[in-house]
């Protein structure tokens, strides 16, 4: 059984109701589990202390968000991402930010006492969040936080983000260390959301060539995404030898996501974890630490991740959620949702014409970034 | 933005006395292809790889050797700029006299070097790309007060503009990109367009909206 870190509070990470990022989601996923009748074995972690949060962010920064938590006026935070329409202030948004930085930083302090090896943290993922700057719904780096103290370890660190946001946040943090291996798969930044994740950023100095983005084209389907994810990752691995892979599965490249251009399906994602899942075993004895991330549409985040929960405890995938859990979140939502676990039909496509045009600069893509970073590996 | 901002400095230079090999040999190690030739403070010409290439070669009347004095081959009629000029006027003058740099003097003084490479960083600073931003492309009728809305529709949004690049596509029609300070431009696009107005990136999806923020 794959351990599921898992803390009630984590719901308190809550900018409001018209917020994307929503603590419903978390509670969709947990009350399915529930409905499924394999809700998992929990571990509950403490939350992350000040001294852990500086072991990424600065101390300015930290005041700051300490200071909006306890509502004083802050007439400098627009300059630290704070009270922005992505990071809007609420009380408590510290020490809930805090609680989830916590749940990764305990996976990872599992992994490197080898009390562990797969570990799934039920929340987290904020991959915007900058040394000195709240960005895209992020407050406190929980992954980069948990990093450290993976390479504190003696660790090498593979980190592959697959949320359709490049994981910028996280590649900066580490863009000057060679123990640490950045690889994100994202909309391109020319169209998204934060603009930045291209080929050519490689890492700097000690870093140069262990920073890898794979920027991929508006309206990417399911064939495309994986192929050029087997062009890529598998032997990026090989290159970089790692002892533990750190995961971002944010669901957001969904074709329903209402923030983002991509057109996976639930097929593509659960191809995606088995895959990752196999890599692990076949790269670092399994030792894996995966986080949730972005996914802004209820319906197909929630059973993306019941996936990803059922995929790494290897139960069987049923075909149709429990009725009673549907009708209720249906009601509560006030939309409909997919009755069954995987999507029912096949997404509103572009021609086909421009799905081999947009397949084509993907392949281009890959090519070009691997042969760009060979260059620095071999 | 002002050549001030984009250019350069300090400045590596170059004595008229010294010879074609000294100054390939600076161009090679800092790896430059232009330095300004100096004589007791003042400005007194410049010389470019090109201009070392040109001289020395096999396919020159009477090469130079390479002893020759940068104050044989360099040029001496120096375009330059001052830091206070918008850097458009150093890509016009740039692009009109078709040279690579420009040496930016305050008085007599060479205080920076603006080149090619610095004006598109400028480009990039210019587009909001360094920060993290998504990006809005709208289409607005080229009249007086269309941009003004566009503005207020998105401020009314609460979301702040960090960049605008537009150009007429027509006499009629002014196309507009934005850098916006968030993730959420889909959502900020569909409330322009219930405002009127022609978004074309992000586009509109057949199945918006779906299942999201809930509305009890």
């Amino acid at each position: 059984m794959v351990p599921v870190v898992y803390h009630p509070d984590y719901l308190s990470y809550n900018f409001g109701p018209e917020h994307p990022f929503s603590p419903l989601r978390l509670e969709m996923l947990w009350t399915l589990l529930e409905a499924l009748d394999c809700r998992p074995h929990v571990l509950c972690p403490p939350v992350a202390s000040r001294a852990d949060v500086l072991r990424v962010h600065t101390e300015t920064y930290v005041a700051r968000v300490e200071a909006a938590s306890q509502g004083e006026p802050l007439p400098d935070a627009e300059a630290f991402g704070l009270g922005t329409p992505d990071v809007p202030i609420f009380l408590g948004m510290d020490h809930a930010a805090r609680t989830l930085v916590g749940g990764t930083l305990h996976a990872a302090r599992l992994l490197t006492t080898g009390k562990a090896t797969t570990l799934l943290q039920l929340g987290g993922g904020f991959h915007h969040a900058h040394p000195n700057r709240a960005s895209g719904f992020c407050i406190y780096n929980d992954l980069s936080i948990a990093i450290r103290v993976l390479t504190e370890a003696g660790l090498r660190v593979a980190y592959i983000d697959i949320d359709v946001h490049h994981g910028d946040g996280v590649q900066a943090i580490h863009y000057h260390e060679d123990t640490v291996l950045t690889i994100s798969l994202h909309e391109s930044g020319q169209y998204l959301f934060p603009g930045t994740g291209f080929i050519d950023e490689i890492g700097e100095g000690r870093g140069q060539g262990f920073s890898l983005n794979v920027p991929l084209q508006p309206f990417t389907d399911d064939a495309s995404y994986l192929e050029t994810f087997e062009r890529v990752v598998p032997h990026a691995l090989v290159m970089f030898r790692p002892d533990v892979l750190v995961i971002q599965c944010g669901a957001d490249a969904h074709f329903k996501d209402p923030l983002a251009d991509l057109l996976l399906t639930t097929r593509a994602y659960e191809q995606l974890f088995r895959r990752l899942k196999a890599l692990a075993a076949e790269h670092t004895g399994s030792r894996a630490l995966f986080t949730l991330g972005g996914g802004y549409d209820f319906d197909a985040t929630t059973r993306i991740w019941a996936l990803l929960y059922l995929i790494l405890q290897d139960l069987p995938l049923p075909d149709r959620l429990p009725p009673d859990w549907r009708v209720a979140w249906e009601q509560r939502l006030g939309c409909p949702l997919t009755p069954t676990l995987h999507d029912p039909s096949e997404p509103l496509s572009v021609s086909p014409a421009r799905r081999h045009q947009i397949a084509q600069q993907n392949v281009q893509t890959a090519q070009r970034l691997m042969d760009m970073i060979s260059y620095y590996w071999y | 933005m002002l050549i001030r901002d984009v250019m350069h400095y300090p400045v590596e230079t170059v004595a008229p006395q010294a010879t074609l090999a000294e100054a390939y040999r600076i161009m090679q190690q800092k790896g430059f292809r232009h330095l300004p030739v100096v004589e007791a403070g003042r400005l007194v010409g410049i010389v470019t790889d090109r201009d070392l290439r040109l001289a020395t070669s096999a396919l020159h009347p009477h090469p130079f050797p390479p002893e020759a004095r940068v104050a044989d081959v360099m040029q001496r009629r120096v375009i330059t700029a001052a830091p206070h000029d918008p850097i458009e006027e150093a890509a016009r003058l740039m692009r009109r006299q078709r040279i690579g740099c420009l040496p930016v003097l305050e008085g007599e003084v060479l205080i920076g070097m603006v080149t090619a490479t610095d004006l598109l960083e400028a480009l990039l600073r210019l587009t909001g790309a360094d920060q993290p931003s998504g990006r809005l492309e709208v289409q607005l009728a080229h009249l007086p007060g269309r941009l003004a809305a566009l503005a207020t529709a998105i401020a009314a949004q609460q979301v702040n503009v960090l960049s605008i690049l537009s150009y007429a596509e027509s006499p009629q029609w002014l196309r507009v990109v934005l850098r916006v300070d968030t993730n959420r431009t889909h959502p900020l696009a569909e409330a322009l367009r219930r405002e009127g107005f022609d978004v074309i990136w992000p586009p509109r999806k057949p199945w918006f909206p779906s299942s999201t923020i809930p509305t009890t």
